[in-house]
């Protein structure tokens, strides 16, 4: 094929504009990301490489679950771009008489690679087709235009690529025939150029150093510290930051796919409730950052919606491109310390904490008072947290009753300690971070006295040691009961036999799945208990929420919305005979939901905690 | 002289002023001191009517132009101007919404001390000492009045209009009362109810409360037929309203509402400690349940063990009768 | 326009209330003082007819009491938004409504104040008086139970509520005195710049020592019959039935 000067000119000018076009799209959002708050973290290297090699190129988010049919055929489309790489180099080249391959190299890259991955990439992507125009799953959200033109693109890539390749091989056509396949091709990368960074498709850039540049915390949000005694100009730009995003939370709006998996998994949204994370923590962000050229989009968060969240992070586990998802740290920060607008329910509850230190308001505890006091002597502090200590649910004493049983028959010392105040976790999601800080202040001065703590609430151990290390210097160290008990198995400090033939599950809670990474240590206790142990739909790290999350425990029951029933519900059709759980918040949650919902035909299920269970089986 | 004030509610006597004269008659015996009963306002003729065969010695009616709506201001100045005339020792009413409104002005433009919402009055003193509850509730005090003259409010229920005394009033006078246009400063429009979509339970007085044990939604009526026979809102426990069964805004608990009524009567609720907190303040509590051991039981006066499907359509019936 | 909110701090519905050595009042080291419910209703809707008039419209918190005890509660008010604060510093406890509101009124008149708003009653004496008697001292139209407010001109709309479902509107002229029921409104909560901005604010504190003459006074605080004696009602449903009849209607006499 012989390219006349004028083609030549037309090439290069338009592939010119595409890219300069491409490009300044590209920095037009990178300049906008940049100006978000926090700096992106590279700690971690070589953790950080190996996430990218697992997420893109093993595909280990995009093909796993109930989509990895779907992913399989993303990794198709996915891999055939990077194949065709090198020959789109070729391509244009040869407008040029170069090229990069000679015809050797370039015939058997076609036989062994261009051409089965053309083959491949045509399916996966006309399988994707099928899956969003044909099937129409609700969460891929509605008809997408940008989608239609992408499968026509990638179509027409790949067949005029195959006719050309053939062509070259074994000439078939008149000249004018394969010039206008081959312009064809050309055409359609260069739209590709123009089409990529004002879609979703800019995942396709973004997305390997979105994944790489994640934060490892999950939540990850930032701390807020609040100076009392700050000048008028500190506390403006402290209010200030509080409607601005992180810079990873702006290069997370611009990355993401649209795919809904945040939707598919949130508690909320199958709850009924309106929250709808893809759209309200992402996307409703991203025209309000393009148009301000700014950050500052915070205000922009559905409030209602905001208050919805559990946070329970399955939107951030699942989403693909790395993105963290979760924004109601954000708003509800945001409406609680700018605007001051806070439901009744919730102004109840921070004004119990500010006052009495607990979120019941309550003036002392029954069973704080009747426990072991903490003397430097013993080995642990046993922190009970409120749901404990003022009997949250009652029948959870007799669990705190059971794990102090396992640690004396462990020979492990522990004691309260008196003057415990709520770790402050419901004020901390609630975005109140003043009534945070009063708590955690008063909480790490009397922790750093201590070494070792251990607690039956994932929210506590979450808070004292995660969130409180991002304020202070802590020099303790927390461990949630569920670990302490599976090291005093592991060091055969204590031997659990294996007890009844009851069917027995496990109800992952999100703060010791997703946030502690604990999902083995309660498992091994139960199962030495339960011979007939069995895993729930969704566990581990892909657990659902128990509904409490998120200070959502206090919220006025409007009689709308199942998100709190949910949970309970999957586990009465699971037909268990018991369910254990790692959580006092998740345990009441249970015992709440299962009573009403269980038809009257079967038997009621058991709630435990992974201490009754273990407690009831030590020998 | 003991004086009884009685209220108009939409042309009859307010059921509280009625136990108001109760009290009246309990304190002229005791005390020896003549009751009057007086007749102020809206609609005084209408209730003179209706009271003339209470036992009194005088049934007094104070009318006026300008107070023949209800005003703060009109019966406020009014009423002072009888107490001026008569020197009342103990002026009584029922502790109403009106009460409230417009007897604090008495007792300031007179200088003489109301004591609210009293509960109980005990005579063992040279002067009778009056009980009311504080702080919530979770006391009471007794409190000492020392004034030629003391207003009296009694809450509903403290003396029953069952042991009213009935013999009519020896003398019926009028009291002129001096009022003029420029003395009336506020406006008042007509009274309305609004349509019963969001029930405040709250303020109600009985409520009977479905839980659980109700089994199934077509078992609803049985209840809400007592309710209604016993003029009762109907309230429920959150299993309830979960289930869709009545809207939320008839659920009691930590995620509904928080009630005090008079009387709580629970039907199939074993009371959950959610459920509890939300009406362990009610003066009685009754609870029906077939389960013995039913912790609702550890907080009612009346334990009704038994099966609610017979108990309820029974009593219904009983109390229609 | 100048409106006053009066507050009280209270103990808290959770606080545990214990009388106190005198026999006449609480032991107050146990207890967490908190805003009155009503009063925090009050204080809303005034900070919103200040809001709706967007003129130089003052919201004045007032309080009285001890330091002690109510400094968190006027803090507050000024952190939600009042532009400042009236401390009266009494150390005695009074539990006349008369003398109190005289207290109020003596304080107050010289303000001239346009509009007083105050809960409808205190839940801790809940005597339910003072907003009417300081609005007869100090020679104002009052009206209580207030649960919705306009103004319209030049007077203040007052939707009170009736008993058993009945309301009522009320027009007064100013000065007015008026008393908000609870849940008229959704009280907001102190943004962070409200926290700091009330340190800034002017609070006048008043000293002053009670008269002394109450013509009520508490003799006895005593816990009313908290052991609940339960009667258990059982047997056949004829006499279940009967028993319950009787009770609803001799003992309770709600039918």
């Amino acid at each position: 094929m012989k390219f006349h000067i004028i083609e030549q000119i037309a090439l290069v000018a338009f592939l010119f504009s595409g890219i300069s076009f491409f490009l300044y799209q590209l920095l037009l959002r990178l300049k906008i990301v940049l100006k978000g708050k926090l700096d992106f973290s590279i700690e971690d290297l070589p953790k950080r490489l190996l996430r990218v090699f697992d997420e893109v190129i093993l595909h280990k988010k995009v093909a796993s679950g109930k989509r990895k049919s779907a992913g399989i055929l993303h990794a198709f489309v996915m891999y055939g771009f990077i194949f065709f790489g090198l020959i789109t180099i070729n391509h244009f080249l040869t407008a040029f008489d170069l090229y990069i391959f000679n015809d050797t190299i370039r015939k058997n890259y076609f036989y062994f690679f261009g051409a089965p991955w053309a083959i491949l990439c045509t399916t996966g992507i006309l399988g994707l087709a099928y899956r969003r125009f044909i099937i129409k799953p609700e969460t891929l959200g509605k008809f997408s235009a940008t989608s239609a033109l992408v499968t026509v693109f990638i179509t027409t890539l790949m067949i005029t690529y195959l006719i050309d390749e053939i062509h070259h091989l074994n000439p078939f056509m008149n000249n004018p025939g394969a010039k206008i396949n081959w312009w064809l091709h050309s055409g359609v990368i260069g739209g590709f150029l123009f089409l990529i960074p004002k879609s979703k498709h800019m995942h396709l850039v973004l997305s390997p150093f979105n994944i790489f540049l994640r934060p490892f915390e999950v939540p990850s949000h930032p701390p807020i510290p609040i100076d009392l005694e700050a000048s008028e100009e500190e506390l403006d730009e402290l209010l200030l930051d509080l409607s601005k995003l992180s810079k990873d939370q702006a290069l997370d709006i611009f990355t993401c796919v649209e795919c809904g998996r945040c939707t598919d998994v949130c508690p909320a949204n199958r709850g009924g409730g309106i929250l709808n994370p893809k759209y309200h923590f992402i996307l409703d962000l991203k025209d309000p950052m393009l148009e301000s050229n700014d950050v500052n989009v915070v205000d922009k968060i559905n409030v209602e919606a905001g208050w919805e969240c559990t946070t329970c992070q399955a939107c951030t586990e699942v989403c693909p491109v790395g993105n963290h998802v979760e924004k109601a740290d954000a708003i509800r920060s945001f409406q609680v310390m700018v605007e001051g607008d806070v439901p009744q329910e919730y102004q109840k509850l921070l004004r119990n904490l500010q006052e009495t230190g607990n979120t019941e308001g309550a003036s002392s505890s029954e069973l704080l008072q009747r426990m072991p006091e903490y003397t430097p002597d013993k080995e642990l502090v046993l922190w009970l947290g409120c749901f404990a200590k003022h009997a949250m649910d009652p029948n959870f004493v007799k669990s705190v009753e059971n794990f102090t049983k396992i640690l004396d028959s462990a020979g492990v010392t522990y004691g309260v300690l008196s003057n415990e105040q709520c770790s402050g976790d419901p004020a901390n999601k609630l975005g109140d971070k003043l009534t945070y800080q009063m708590l955690m202040d008063n909480n790490v001065e009397e922790l750093n006295k201590v070494k070792r703590v251990t607690t039956m609430c994932p929210h506590c151990v979450v808070n004292l040691q995660k969130e409180y290390s991002k304020y202070h210097d802590i020099k303790y160290e927390v461990k949630h009961h569920t670990q302490v008990i599976n090291e005093l198995l592991e060091e055969g400090k204590i031997n659990i036999n294996p007890g009844s033939l009851e069917k027995v599950t496990y109800h992952d809670p999100c703060n010791l799945s997703r946030t502690l990474d604990e999902v083995d240590g309660p498992r091994n206790a139960i199962k030495a208990a339960a011979p007939e142990f069995f895993e729930l739909d969704e566990s581990g790290k892909d657990t659902l929420c128990c509904g409490a999350g998120g200070a959502l425990w206090w919220k006025k029951d409007t009689g709308e919305g199942r998100t709190h029933l949910l949970r309970a519900e999957q586990v009465i059709e699971s037909k268990t005979d018991t369910v254990v759980t790692g959580c006092n918040f998740c345990y009441g949650m249970m015992n709440q939901g299962i009573g009403p919902l269980t038809p009257a035909d079967q038997d009621k299920i058991e709630v435990k905690d992974v201490a009754d269970i273990v407690a009831e089986n030590i020998s | 002289m003991i004086l009884v004030v009685l209220e108009n509610q939409r042309g009859n006597i307010h059921a509280f002023s009625k136990e108001a004269v109760v009290a009246g008659q309990q304190l002229s015996e005791k005390l020896g001191l003549d009751l009057s009963i007086l007749c102020l306002g809206e609609n005084a003729s209408s209730l003179r009517e209706q009271a003339s065969d209470y036992s009194a010695k005088n049934l007094i009616l104070a009318q006026h132009d300008l107070i023949n709506s209800y005003s703060a201001d009109g019966y406020s100045k009014a009423l002072a101007q009888v107490i001026s005339e008569l020197s009342p020792k103990y002026v009584l009413m029922g502790h109403s919404y009106m009460v409230r409104d417009f007897l604090p002005r008495v007792s300031a433009k007179l200088d003489i001390p109301f004591v609210s919402d009293i509960i109980t009055v005990d005579y063992n003193s040279d002067s009778p000492i009056f009980s009311r509850q504080v702080f919530n509730a979770k006391l009471a005090t007794k409190v000492e009045a020392t004034s030629d003259t003391v207003l009296l409010s009694f809450q509903s229920a403290a003396f029953s209009s069952d042991g009213m005394q009935i013999g009519g009033s020896e003398n019926q006078s009028d009291f002129s009362v001096n009022l003029e246009a420029s003395d009336i400063k506020s406006q008042s429009e007509a009274e309305f109810q609004e349509s019963a979509s969001g029930v405040d339970l709250t303020t109600a007085e009985l409520i009977v409360s479905v839980g659980r044990g109700i089994e199934s939604q077509d078992n609803l009526p049985l209840v809400e037929s007592l309710a209604s026979a016993m003029g009762a809102e109907i309230a429920s426990s959150r299993p309830v309203v979960d289930m869709g069964w009545l809207p939320p805004y008839r659920q009691i608990g930590s995620s509904g509402q928080a009630v005090s009524p008079k009387l709580y009567l629970s039907v199939g609720i074993s009371g959950a400690i959610q459920h509890v907190v939300g009406m362990k303040g009610s003066k009685t509590i009754m609870a029906i349940n077939k389960d013995e051991d039913a912790p609702i039981f550890e907080i009612a006066d009346y334990a009704v063990i038994g099966d609610l499907m017979e108990i309820v359509p029974k009593l219904t019936e009983e109390i229609q009768k | 326009m100048k409106i006053a909110v009066l507050t009280k701090a209270i103990p808290s519905y959770e606080s545990s209330i214990r009388v106190d050595s005198s026999g006449s009042w609480i032991d107050e080291s146990v207890v967490n003082f908190v805003v009155n419910e009503s009063d925090s209703y009050a204080l809303e809707e005034a900070l919103q007819i200040k809001e709706k008039l967007n003129d130089d419209t003052e919201v004045v918190v007032v309080i009285m009491g001890n330091e002690n005890n109510t400094s968190k509660v006027l803090k507050d008010g000024l952190a939600k938004g009042a532009d400042r604060g009236i401390f009266i510093n009494n150390e005695n406890i009074d539990t006349d409504p008369l003398s109190i509101a005289k207290l109020f009124s003596e304080n107050l008149k010289e303000e001239s104040f346009d509009l007083i708003f105050s809960g409808l009653q205190s839940d801790d004496l809940g005597s339910g008086q003072t907003g009417v008697l300081i609005g007869e001292l100090l020679g104002m139209s009052t009206a209580t139970l207030g649960i919705e407010t306009k103004m319209e001109d030049g007077n203040i709309k007052v939707k009170r509520e009736l008993e058993s479902g009945w309301f009522q509107w009320v027009t007064l002229p100013f000065p007015a005195s008026i008393s908000i029921q609870s849940g008229i409104n959704e009280p907001r909560y102190p943004s962070l710049k409200g926290i700091m901005g009330a340190k800034r604010k002017d609070v006048k504190s008043l000293n002053i020592s009670s008269s002394g003459d109450n013509k009520q006074k508490f003799i006895e605080l005593f816990i009313p019959k908290t052991e609940k004696v339960t009667e258990r009602i059982t047997g056949d449903v004829d006499s279940i039935v009967a028993r319950m009849l009787d009770i609803l209607k001799n003992t309770l006499k709600v039918i």
